[in-house]
């Protein structure tokens, strides 16, 4: 019996699961010395047997269940230094992105379409190659005005041009169609101009509403451009400033305070608060009476994506928008 | 359009409105302030008067002076050359902090005290009007001695430089402006009084004839000058200076003030241009040029000028003396376009103005200028006027308050709307009751309909004054096609991008040259662009890819080594036909370097190009294809196949190609846009029995396509095949012409498990077919 509590103490200084299943066997195996003690009994009288078989198996039992302890013991300790192993610097690893990201324009025309889509706007597309008529002339800009000026156009040897704007999609859908009229048109547009602050072609949008005569208002102008103005940039403030275009009468131009100074009066703003965004105006009588619309009225809207977009995420170079330059599209993700 | 504080200040009083305020006003009633300058001329300078002039002593070029300065007389060393007894200066005294740095102090010039400098005007901070020290005239009112600078309003003037919309004409002049205020601050304007004595005058009619050989639409008005001593004041010199702006001599210089003060056109000739001789009349004639314009000739047809467009310079009075003929003219502006349209011709500086509509009230300039003339020389002005009128009438609109009302969405006060019309010069007297009778005067040629009339009314009640109010709308489905194709541009930009690759834009434009080189169309010569901005950007696109492999390339010297980028934009063919190509290219390394590489990525290749574009688009197939133009690599180049259909190509880009744009290995594919599907997709049922998987390595020539073998599955394959794929190829030595090609078959049923013989069974029945159709099988 003696012999038997050294058992424990083996188990005890166990120091692997490998050393314990040896033991193991040496204690329970067949020729272990358990067996070897309950041999013993045999030549044990009556009496003594049935002693030494309830202390055999009191020690059966609780050598077995030192065992098992000191084998969930020693193997959670194992598996420990196996994870220890695999350790890793978690420093090394970085978190850059393989993913792509949408053009910021893009992103931006997207939201502008989304505001007026919400309004239940449709959204019209049309060619870039347009002709004289749609571009100009319907639009109240006759051969000879001076505001033919203000837009550099790009002709064809068929006097075909580029459109200046996306307004031919507005003319061409009041000739496809009855008032009321509820769209906007957003597109690429062209004119002849290539500095830092101008590129041969940029991204517009145009919105118009007709609707019976003496329905459509300026002050219902006003309404949406101050609320979807906000839309896109946040809480800013709106002025809208009496201006010209041919097409529209009485025309006004919309600023926000400057997103940068606030308004305090920066370089971007030219120290005036204001940042002019978008032009606007009710519908002149002579480009209903070129689609041969009567008794309407309407307002009409026009803006450039690509300064909305350089204003809203402060981007600095115009031209870098049209160079697929993923340093710039990285930070788009 | 230029305009400064004290120049406006002639024509209304301004006085109590400070700048910002006017600054404001002019935004909004629709003048769009461009640029504001102050004049801030320094403390301590102030006006004095040089009592005594002698030559310094010891410097030829310097010369001492007794300078009363009002409160004392100060004696001042100037080196300027003008200086002189009796002149008026502006006197820099002891402390004056200069606009240089410099801080005037006591001095000994070569000896000689000096307490304070006179001053030019760089000096003070003014533009350059005059060389020399500047010579305070009469023209400069209120001058005290002893008095700063600064308080004087010419001195301490505001520039303001204001953007005129196209239809604004009438406010391309110092007095047009005002007009405009007026109607803003709703105060008069000032009338510039002209005392003319004409008794004793010799009439024009003894010096000038007029003809004209029928009716124009011209207005002309003539006075005659003989000039005598005539000399540019102050004031004049410093504005002229001020809107930039020089002439070569005084009489010229004054014309132009005078047109820039009141808006007329004026025009100053030699008499003697008009003469036969020394001692007859002059003979202007008005009649027609070759390209129908209205011009100024004398009787042997020299011409003088082409009305509102330009004066010979022939005929120009360029010497200050002699007699002159001053000519005020206007001629309404949508003739000169319409002229201008048809036939261009050289145009002079005072087009601008005359084609978006000069003052037509042609005796307030002229007289404007006579007097100045008066005030200036000694010049004898001869009496009379000779003119030739058209036959105008104010255009007239009637529109009611309802009208007004409804187009503003607002109601504005009838008084007011009466007050402001009257102030801008539109005649309402003829209004009744709710209807306005407006008569519009000459000078607002772009007032011409009811909505002209609510724009003025809007623009000088304020637009911020206007509530906004929402539209009533009535609900209608307004989600049409181009909304649809909107929306599905957009998911496939999203699915381009969650791919890993970059949305970028460019020009619809692009270089003919470089176009032709890899033998793509470009447009028929009778559709080409007239004008190009730029020889780079001379014509249409044809295709995305140029533009794509030009950013790659500059994105690789910008140090990316893996480059992925897609557009979605529109392409023209050469019959100039639009139509929307959506376009990838795939360029270096599959992926970034990073540890998971060991910073060693594999280099992009067909298969994993076809499975990008696979994640954007969808299954598809390829087919073999050779590239009408030179960009791709021959022989790894696809058609790609959607629904039996071929919507695109595919294919490695060409080395020779990725030397021109010094690229790495690259791919590239451009997909008809349109014929992308937008279906909406729907589930079939799938089975819940397991799935099981079994290789079949099959030998084959190198030169059988794959297409038919995948051919041959298709139509054998038994109905437990629900999908088969060619996961690996392997050719050695020993299979000579021939290669192994891996395919890999899973295989399920919907009804139960699969047992082995069902496997077996389905893959003896593609091994039969393939022996039977390709004569190919297991090794």
């Amino acid at each position: 019996m003696r012999l038997l509590k050294e058992w424990y103490d083996a188990i005890n200084n166990a120091t692997n699961v490998d050393a314990i299943e040896e033991i193991r066997i040496s204690i329970f195996g067949k020729k272990g010395v358990l067996a070897t003690e309950f041999a013993k009994m045999k030549t044990a009288s009556n009496e003594d047997k049935s002693k030494i078989a309830k202390e055999l198996n009191t020690h059966k039992s609780a050598l077995m269940n030192e065992l098992s302890v000191k084998k969930t013991e020693l193997q959670t300790q194992e598996l420990e230094l196996a994870m220890q192993a695999e350790g890793l610097d978690v420093s090394l690893y970085s978190t850059s992105s393989e993913a792509g990201a949408l053009h910021p324009v893009m992103e931006t025309m997207d939201r502008i379409v989304e505001y007026f889509a919400a309004l239940n706007f449709a959204v019209k597309t049309g060619g870039m190659v347009e002709d004289d008529f749609n571009n100009f002339e319907a639009l109240n800009l006759p051969k000879y005005h001076p505001a033919r000026d203000m837009q550099d156009t790009f002709y064809f040897k068929d006097e075909m041009l580029l459109r200046t704007h996306t307004s031919p999609v507005q003319i061409r859908t009041m000739m496809a169609q009855k008032p009321p009229i509820r769209m906007i048109a957003p597109g690429a547009v062209f004119r002849r101009d290539y500095d830092i602050t101008h590129t041969p072609m940029f991204h517009q949008i145009e919105g118009l509403l007709v609707d019976e005569k003496g329905k459509v208002s300026f002050a219902n102008l006003k309404f949406i451009l101050e609320d979807f103005l906000k839309f896109m940039f946040g809480e800013v403030e709106v002025r809208f400033r009496p201006s010209f275009f041919p097409f529209t009468e009485p025309s006004a131009e919309a600023d926000i305070s400057c997103v940068f100074c606030k308004g305090d009066g920066c370089r971007v703003c030219s120290h005036t608060g204001w940042l002019e965004v978008l032009g606007c105006g009710i519908v002149d009588p002579n480009v209903f009476e070129a689609v041969k619309y009567e008794n309407v009225s309407g307002y009409a809207f026009g803006l450039g994506v690509e300064r909305f977009a350089m204003l809203i995420h402060q981007i600095g170079d115009l031209r870098s928008l049209f160079e697929g330059d993923i340093k710039l599209l990285e930070q788009f993700r | 359009m230029i305009v400064t504080r004290s120049w406006l200040n002639e024509w209304i009083d301004l006085e109590d409105i400070a700048t910002d305020t006017l600054c404001k006003t002019f935004n909004s009633i629709g003048l769009e302030v461009d640029r504001l300058l102050t004049y801030a001329v320094p403390k301590k300078i102030i006006f004095g008067k040089v009592l005594e002039c002698e030559k310094h002593p010891d410097a030829d070029k310097l010369n001492v002076c007794k300078v009363d300065i009002g409160t004392s007389i100060r004696q001042i060393v100037c080196g300027a050359s003008n200086v002189r007894e009796g002149l008026q200066v502006v006197v820099a005294t002891i402390g004056a902090q200069m606009p240089s740095g410099l801080t005037i102090k006591p001095v000994k010039l070569r000896g000689v005290e000096s307490e304070g400098m006179i001053c030019s005007a760089s000096e003070i901070g003014l533009p350059d009007f005059m060389d020399g020290i500047i010579e305070i005239d009469e023209s400069v009112q209120n001058v005290k001695l002893g008095d700063e600078v600064n308080k004087h309003p010419l001195f301490s003037d505001d520039l303001i430089e204001i953007e005129l919309t196209a239809n604004r004409g009438d406010c391309l002049s110092i007095r047009g402006v005002a007009r405009d205020l007026s109607a803003a601050f709703n105060r008069p304007l000032k009338d510039v009084v002209i005392n003319t004595n004409e008794d004793k005058r010799v009439g024009i009619g003894r010096i000038l004839n007029l003809s004209h050989d029928k009716d124009y639409h011209v207005n002309l008005r003539y006075k005659a000058v003989d000039l005598n001593n005539l000399v540019l004041p102050l004031v004049i010199k410093l504005r002229l200076s001020q809107i930039e702006e020089t002439r070569e001599s005084c009489i010229l210089a004054l014309m132009l003030y005078a047109t820039h003060s009141s808006g007329v056109i004026l025009r100053a000739y030699e008499h003697s241009f008009f003469q036969c001789d020394k001692e007859s009349m002059a003979k202007i004639d008005l009649a027609e040029c070759e390209n129908n314009f209205a011009c100024i000739y004398t009787t042997d047809k020299k011409k003088a000028s082409t009305v509102g467009i330009i004066q010979e310079d022939d005929s120009l009075a360029k010497i200050d003396t002699g007699i002159v003929l001053i000519e005020a003219s206007y001629i309404p502006p949508e003739i000169i376009s319409k002229q201008m349209q048809e036939s261009k011709i050289k145009s002079g500086p005072l087009y601008y103005k005359t084609s978006r509509g000069s003052e037509p009230e042609l005796n307030q300039g002229l007289d404007y200028c006579m007097k100045m003339i008066e005030m200036n020389s000694e010049s004898d002005i001869y009496g009379g006027v000779i003119e030739l009128c058209d036959n105008y009438e104010n255009s007239i609109v009637t529109i009611s308050k309802d009208e007004i009302d409804a187009i503003i969405g607002f109601s504005v006060d009838k008084s007011e709307i009466t007050k402001l019309l009257k102030n801008l010069g539109f005649d309402t007297s003829k209004s009744q009751g709710d209807s306005y009778v407006i008569s519009v005067p000459r000078y607002r040629h772009d007032i011409k309909n009811k909505q002209d009339i609510v724009e003025e009314i809007v623009r000088l009640v304020g637009i911020d004054n206007i509530p906004s109010k929402p539209f009533e709308l009535k609900e209608e489905n307004r989600l049409e096609d181009d909304y649809f194709w909107y929306k599905k541009r957009k998911t496939y930009r999203h699915k381009a991008a969650n791919s890993g690759f970059f949305e970028s834009l460019h020009f619809v434009f692009d270089e003919k040259k470089v176009l032709d080189s890899y033998g793509f169309e470009i447009l028929v010569s009778q559709k080409e662009l007239l004008n190009p901005i730029v020889n780079t950007l001379d014509t249409l696109r044809p295709t995305l890819l140029t533009g794509m492999l030009k950013a790659a390339s500059a994105n690789a010297k910008n140090g990316y080594s893996s480059i992925k980028l897609f557009e979605i934009g529109s392409v023209f063919d050469k019959e100039r036909t639009e139509s929307v190509k959506m376009s990838m290219l795939f360029s270096g390394f599959q992926t970034k370097y990073s540890l998971a590489n060991s910073g060693k990525p594999a280099k992009i290749d067909f298969a994993y190009f076809v499975q990008k574009v696979t994640d954007i688009i969808g299954s598809f197939e390829l087919e073999a294809f050779e590239t009408s133009h030179s960009l791709s690599h021959k022989y790894q180049c696809a058609n790609v196949i959607l629904n039996g259909e071929v919507i695109g190509e595919l294919f490695r880009v060409h080395p020779n190609v990725e030397t021109d744009y010094d690229l790495d290995t690259t791919f590239l594919c451009e997909l008809s846009f349109d014929k992308l599907s937008t279906e909406l997709k729907t589930a079939v049922k799938t089975s819940k029995y397991q799935t099981s998987q079994r290789d079949l390595s099959i030998i084959m020539p190198k030169s059988m396509k794959y297409s038919s073998v995948k051919s041959v599955i298709e139509t054998a394959k038994t109905n437990e095949i629900i999908a088969f794929d060619a996961v690996d190829m392997y050719s050695d030595e020993s299979l000579g012409d021939a290669m192994s090609l891996t395919i890999r078959f899973t295989l399920q049923r919907d009804d139960r498990t699969l047992e082995e013989e069902d496997i077996t069974s389905s893959m003896e029945t593609v091994l039969e077919a393939l022996k039977s159709k390709l004569e190919i099988g297991l090794r």
